[in-house]
């Protein structure tokens, strides 16, 4: 792992994947290596969470062949972190912070169902990561936007994954807390593998090492040349206005 | 309140009614919290009436076909557990019609009850126990039953209740972190079937579905943890059997339905204090 070797950490080979026969992603092949930082971006309804969830496993494509670390997915599920946007949880459920941190921990979980000691400390360890240790006994569904995500953050640290998978971590959060939530990726970046599906393309092409644009299909750029392409007006209309809009919005 | 006290001292009928609330309310509270926060309630609803087919079957046979050790209890258990089986099976492999299977198990299982004891000679009087309750009918044996049920559920939940934490706040997490979600949800259905079974001997057919929603409902409002929401069910729902079952002894109401009004009008107060 110490050694810069180009190491495949996801690849896809000709994936094709239909939702009700309606095809999503059509003809995908695209490379992550170890320890790279990639940008996935694209339209709304362009398939990037689609893109997530094949290399999840949780989605099985149509035909072609996704690994994850030179395996099928279900094989390395463990090696994996997901981080959701939080608008998907109910704001009643009763769970602590520190309790859906545990949820990072599960697998280590024995038919008992008690936690070890190292695995609280290994909560209590990525709380502090992501600055939260001090609500560690507050009820989930009262933070705000922007520490509920950092939350679920810490919930995948917590398993010490090998790739970090992260669904628009900074749709929810306002300024401030989008650049603490990026420092801190920038922190982990090197440590593991970090896909990010993002809306905020100038975001995108200042920190990540590689931009992965998924609309219907796949292109893989580096991020100078998404702004080549950019300019040069390649993409097609929704995606440009999609993104400009949302440049446009007061943040 | 000193002559329902007495009254337990000297009537054995409504000492096991009492004991028979207490052991649903066990259940009544942890298993209706994971219903409440896992938004089964309706899937619920049709496993507590489908089960009247089964109660209904076993009442055929004792009655009308002497097999006089069939009780409805047995019956009542594998309707429900069947039940849930198949509600489990639906929602793991065709979740776009979900409800209208919910609602068509609800409606079928019903029938089958109502039809099997129509063809017993003399049982309308147990179909309206089954319907609205009878806590005063409930048996030793059964008792000892309830007992045993109660747990059951318990020893399984102490485990299992990390998983069904996870299972319930997040799937997608707790399948990357190898749980087998869907057998989980299959279990959970299952526990909440035989919890269905045993509050089904204390408010019937038609009002379980107070217990195991509006003392966990309550819970929520006041608690922001699963574990201590569980306790504080239990607490409430116990407290309800009670003095539900006192009330209807010094009116003559019917049991099941005094517990549930009781449960009802708490509900609706602690949603305005809440507000407040």
């Amino acid at each position: 792992m110490a050694e810069e070797k180009l190491e495949s950490v996801v690849a896809l080979d000709n994936v094709n994947f239909a939702y009700n026969g309606t095809p999503v992603l059509k003809n995908v092949s695209c490379q992550v290596f170890d320890g790279e930082f990639v940008g996935i971006i694209g339209p709304n309804g362009g398939g990037k969470t689609t893109l997530l969830k094949l290399i999840m496993g949780f989605l099985t494509p149509s035909s072609g062949t996704v690994r994850v670390f030179d395996q099928p997915p279900c094989n390395v599920i463990s090696k994996l972190a997901y981080v959701p946007q939080t608008n998907r949880f109910d704001k009643q459920f009763p769970i602590s912070v520190l309790e859906v941190v545990l949820l990072g921990r599960l697998q280590n979980l024995p038919w008992h169902g008690r936690y070890s000691k190292e695995d609280k400390e290994a909560a209590f360890a990525a709380l502090r990561k992501v600055g939260l240790e001090h609500l560690a006994d507050q009820a989930y569904g009262t933070l705000s936007g922007g520490q509920a995500q950092r939350v679920l953050i810490a919930r995948a640290l917590a398993s010490h994954p090998s790739l970090l998978l992260l669904d628009e971590p900074t749709a929810s959060v306002d300024a401030k807390v989008q650049v603490e939530i990026y420092d801190l990726l920038k922190e982990l970046r090197g440590n593991m593998t970090i896909l990010m599906v993002t809306h905020d393309l100038n975001v995108a092409i200042e920190h990540v090492k590689k931009v992965i644009c998924v609309q219907n299909t796949v292109m893989t750029l580096s991020p100078r040349d998404v702004c080549e392409h950019f300019a040069l007006g390649l993409y097609h209309t929704p995606l440009i206005t999609g993104l400009t809009t949302h440049k446009k919005l007061p943040q | 309140m000193i002559e329902f006290f007495q009254a337990l001292q000297t009537n054995p009928i409504l000492l096991s009614a009492v004991i028979a609330g207490l052991a649903a309310s066990v259940v009544s509270g942890i298993i209706g919290s994971y219903v409440v926060v896992k938004r089964i309630v309706f899937i619920s609803g049709s496993i507590s009436h489908s089960i009247l087919a089964g109660i209904g079957l076993s009442l055929w046979l004792e009655r009308a076909k002497g097999f006089v050790w069939i009780s409805p209890l047995y019956g009542a258990l594998i309707a429900a557990l069947i039940s849930a089986w198949i509600l489990g099976w639906i929602y793991l492999h065709y979740r776009e019609r979900e409800d209208t299977v919910i609602a068509a198990l609800w409606s079928i299982g019903m029938a089958l009850g109502i039809l099997f004891i129509s063809q017993t000679p003399g049982s309308n009087v147990e179909l309206a126990n089954f319907l609205v309750g009878n806590i005063l009918w409930v048996s030793p044996t059964d008792l000892k039953i309830l007992f045993g049920l109660d747990l059951i559920i318990v020893a399984i939940v102490l485990c299992m209740h990390k998983r069904f934490l996870a299972i319930s706040f997040d799937e997608e997490q707790a399948r990357l972190q190898g749980l087998r979600v869907n057998a989980l949800y299959i279990l959970l259905l299952m526990l909440t079937a035989v919890a269905i079974v045993l509050l089904i001997q204390v408010v019937g057919v038609v009002l379980v579905m107070t217990m195991l929603t509006i003392p966990a409902a309550i819970a929520n409002l006041f608690t922001t943890s699963l574990s201590r929401m569980m306790i504080i069910a239990v607490i409430l729902s116990a407290l309800f059997c009670f003095i539900g079952t006192a009330a209807a002894f010094y009116l003559d109401w019917p049991g099941g339905a005094t517990i549930a009004l009781v449960a009802g009008v708490v509900y609706v107060i602690s949603l305005f204090v809440q507000k407040k």
